[in-house]
């Protein structure tokens, strides 16, 4: 049984090769309607809408896994082909860039910012398991709140712990100044999405410049307190990526909807004024 | 500080019947199959009245109780103090009536309407449907519960039985072997039995004689021939060639048939001294002395690396091993030991054909040219080959299957395999698997993980389902179809012997609702009632397991760990 590390190249560059004919065929059937001076937008554009509308269908696939209608990651790489074509279709369609006329180029923003979201949607969906599974903690991103909650607790146990065995209250009041807020709910969460090492530096160093003030036995707890800190914080990258991971989405589905609608509006006036 | 102390545990500190009494171990020693029994041969801390006393129980059947089922997996034989049974030949028993669940595919139109009808109520079920708690009794003796049929003149009269008596001795060869019992036998009488667990049956194969010539003539009699049959080097062999190897083969057990029970504390523990505490079924650099087929459990191929044992592979039920070195040894190579250590993984029970029979019925039939399969050079051969593929196979490469050896994750056959640099945390395999069991999604996305590899919880569908032993009613089977493991949610009685006897936590306790949302209760004491349930692979369903299919970036897959290897054509895409 062979495991699949990616998707198979095979496959990839059959759609690939099915989408470039496709707007191939299209580019040159515009080209010859063009020459004999008729309208190219209307095969264009039904060509389009029909790419649009099997774009749209991957949603209600996700929603029907108990119809046999093809493996979900069939229906994902055709998504991401057929995007792209959607994406070059729209410029024959529009016959460049942008669009001419107000409704043409609201629909054309949306168009941009839908096609932008799914771009970076891939992008990251490429790029963060991977970084996900290097930070060597796995947590379910809805038990993270309950994961964080434990941390804390525990960190708070070991400082009690502390300032009752030591009688000091030195690594007590450091916790209050600066690490409780910390530990009081996921952080960095724009330095973890660009993948900076500012978290880790921080955690680090607000340990460091504790030791000097600690004595042996303080020093044992401040090791364990790093430890959870350390682990708070791959959490808390876990919570920034995951949370992106799901949530692009929002953007990409209703803008991607609101481009349909918007398309069948602009489809309808066609239909009635001009045809 | 205060050292805490214990008495060593022993082991019959859980005696198997909990009413058995000197009286009665007195009454089974007038028995004429156990006074056959030489007690002076049983050495002192395993002695015969020992064994009787706690390794076996008197069990009480009333007529029409079912004794076992075909299809279970069980880990005790009995023998017939009193009454008659029947044993159900041909064409058996409707799964129906055995507890089993009816495995029927969705039609498009059924499939589609999962998508309306399922409840935002976790684990509706409608208590009208239960109506095989009217087959359920309470046993008398022991608390437990025994499934009974309601109409045996008609089952009698519909299949072909066979009957037991009195000094009869049935299911020896599914408990020592750890193999699905071959038929369905219920009594026939009100009946009385001496219910003998594993431990005790191996001591009477081990320390008596008569016990051994029977047990080992049944097997032999019953399933040595039909698995040396099937075993592919001896597949060439004529009946009376066959019965000459089956003569002369050995059986031989290694580990505990019960690891699982032990599997937790084992994962602890330092895994160099989980190897080198294995037992060891034959050792690299030892003259092999003949070929080694697996005939229950799984066996370790590992070889010395550096201070460790690098695992190689591992052989399961019908894998053999041993035919090399010893073809190398009948050419006239006289430096040829074992090129690898074989240990068994929990349990093994193995199987020896001697080397003079070997050489006679196999190495002669090879060297005459007739079979492709070996050439003159070993060296050349299909078993010298792979095994010189896993020898050179890097650390790195063999890491994987390292690890699923040392976590038993190589008992599934259909193990949920993650890929984590794939997977984009969506749970869109759970919600899948919610969708097509009615909301209740079966399996948990987390798990142990080795690398960018995550084994989630969800059931293995196990090549030995230790959840299956000592189901009360069935429930939990094999499906006949497609092999999996299932749970008949109908016959549950939510005892949990499944869930505690999963050694991976892939069995869940759910307690159930009605349509209106409250929770369902025992009116006796208020206790919620419980069901298993786990992953079943939709069976049912037209469009297969449903969280493979629904992955997007093909993270998800169901994995036996012996046969994958990773696809070099995928791209990192």
């Amino acid at each position: 049984m062979k495991i699949q590390q990616g998707f198979s190249l095979v496959r990839i560059w059959v759609y690939v090769f099915f989408g470039t004919l496709l707007f191939l065929v299209t580019w040159i059937w515009t080209y010859q309607i063009d020459s004999t001076l008729g309208i190219s937008a209307f095969a264009n554009g039904w060509i389009l809408f029909g790419i649009l509308v099997f774009l749209s269908l991957f949603s209600a696939r996700k929603r029907l896994p108990f119809l046999p209608l093809a493996s979900s990651s069939r229906w994902f790489l055709l998504h991401v082909v057929c995007g792209f074509l959607a994406l070059f279709l729209f410029w024959l369609h529009i016959g460049g860039m942008w669009s001419k006329g107000f409704y043409g180029q609201v629909i054309t923003i949306l168009f941009y910012i839908t096609s932008i979201s799914g771009v970076v949607g891939l992008f990251i969906e490429k790029v963060y398991p991977r970084q996900l599974t290097r930070s060597g903690v796995e947590v379910i991103y809805e038990r993270i709140p309950m994961e964080i909650a434990e941390i804390r607790e525990e960190v708070e146990s070991l400082i009690l712990k502390c300032t009752e065995e030591t009688g000091s209250s030195t690594l007590a009041e450091h916790y209050l100044e600066t690490l409780r807020r910390y530990f009081q709910r996921p952080r960095f969460f724009i330095n973890n999405i660009f993948g900076s090492h500012l978290p880790q530096h921080w955690v680090r160093q607000q340990c460091m410049i504790l030791e000097r003030f600690l004595n042996e036995k303080e020093r044992e707890y401040l090791d364990k307190v790093y430890a959870l800190a350390e682990k708070k914080r791959k959490i808390d990258f876990h919570y920034t990526l995951q949370t992106l991971l799901k949530t692009w989405l929002l953007v990409h589905i209703p803008l991607a909807g609101a481009v349909m609608a918007m398309v069948i509006w602009h489809l309808i006036l066609i239909m009635v004024f001009f045809v | 500080m205060a050292i805490t102390t214990q008495v060593r545990p022993q082991r019959w500190d859980q005696p198997f019947g909990l009413f058995m009494t000197e009286l009665d171990v007195d009454r089974l020693l007038t028995i004429p199959e156990i006074a056959a029994i030489e007690e002076s041969k049983f050495p002192s801390h395993c002695s015969l009245r020992g064994i009787l006393k706690n390794d076996a129980r008197i069990v009480k059947y009333s007529a029409g109780d079912i004794v076992i089922r075909e299809g279970d997996y069980g880990n005790s034989a009995f023998l017939v103090l009193d009454g008659s049974l029947k044993v159900v030949l041909f064409p058996g028993l409707p799964g129906q009536m055995l507890g089993r669940r009816t495995i029927q595919k969705k039609t498009f139109w059924q499939a589609l309407k999962q998508l309306w009808s399922r409840s935002k109520i976790p684990e509706v079920r409608d208590v009208k449907r239960y109506g095989l708690h009217a087959m359920v009794r309470e046993a008398e003796d022991l608390g437990a519960s025994h499934v009974f049929l309601q109409d045996v003149p008609a089952i009698l009269d519909k299949n072909k039985t066979a009957s037991l008596g009195k000094g009869a001795l049935f299911g020896e060869l599914a408990a020592l072997g750890r193999t699905p019992r071959t038929a369905t036998i219920f009594a026939e009488s009100d009946i009385e039995l001496l219910e003998i667990r594993w431990q005790g049956l191996r001591e009477f194969r081990k320390y008596d004689q008569g016990w051994r010539r029977l047990i080992d003539q049944r097997y032999r009699t019953n399933a040595l021939n039909a698995h040396l049959r099937a075993t592919s080097i001896f597949s060439h062999l004529d009946d009376k060639d066959l019965q000459e190897v089956a003569d002369a083969t050995l059986f031989e057990t290694y580990g505990k048939f019960d690891w699982h029970l032990t599997y937790n504390k084992l994962q602890s523990q330092d895994k160099i001294h989980g190897i080198k505490d294995e037992p060891i079924i034959a050792n690299q650099g030892d003259y092999s002395d003949g070929i080694l087929l697996v005939r229950a459990g799984f066996a370790r191929v590992s070889i010395d690396r550096g201070n460790g044992q690098q695992t190689l592979t591992y052989l399961g039920t019908g894998d053999f091993y041993g035919a090399d070195e010893l073809f190398r040894v009948w050419q006239g190579d006289p430096n040829v030991g074992m090129r690898v250590t074989i240990t068994a993984l929990g349990y093994a029970e193995m199987l020896r054909v001697p080397s003079k029979i070997v050489e006679k019925h196999l190495f002669a039939y090879w060297s005459s040219g007739r079979d492709g399969f070996r050439q003159a050079n070993s060296q050349s051969s299909f078993e010298s080959r792979r095994l010189q593929d896993f020898i050179d196979r890097t650390l790195t490469d063999g890491a994987l299957l390292e690890w699923a050896v040392e976590e038993r994750f190589i008992n599934g056959t259909q193990t949920m395999l993650i890929n984590l640099d794939r997977c984009v945390r969506c749970d869109d395999c759970v919600q899948a698997c919610s969708a097509t069991h009615g909301g209740n999604p079966r399996f948990v996305r987390h798990g142990k993980t080795f690398g960018n590899w995550m084994v989630a919880n969800a059931c293995m569908h196990c090549a030995d389902p230790v959840c299956m032993i000592g189901c009360p009613t069935g429930a939990i089977h094999r499906s006949m179809s497609g092999g999996m493991v299932i749970i008949n949610d109908d016959t549950c009685i939510g005892c949990e012997t499944c869930a505690n006897s999963c050694p991976y936590s892939n069995i869940r306790m759910v307690s159930i609702n009605d349509e209106a949302g409250q929770l369902i209760t025992d009116p006796q004491n208020q206790k919620p009632i419980l069901k298993a349930t786990k992953c079943d692979l939709c069976a049912d369903q037209i469009s297969g397991p449903a969280c493979v299919f629904a992955c997007p970036h093909d993270a998800v897959s169901r994995v036996d760990f012996r046969k994958i290897e990773i696809d070099e054509n995928s791209t990192g895409f």
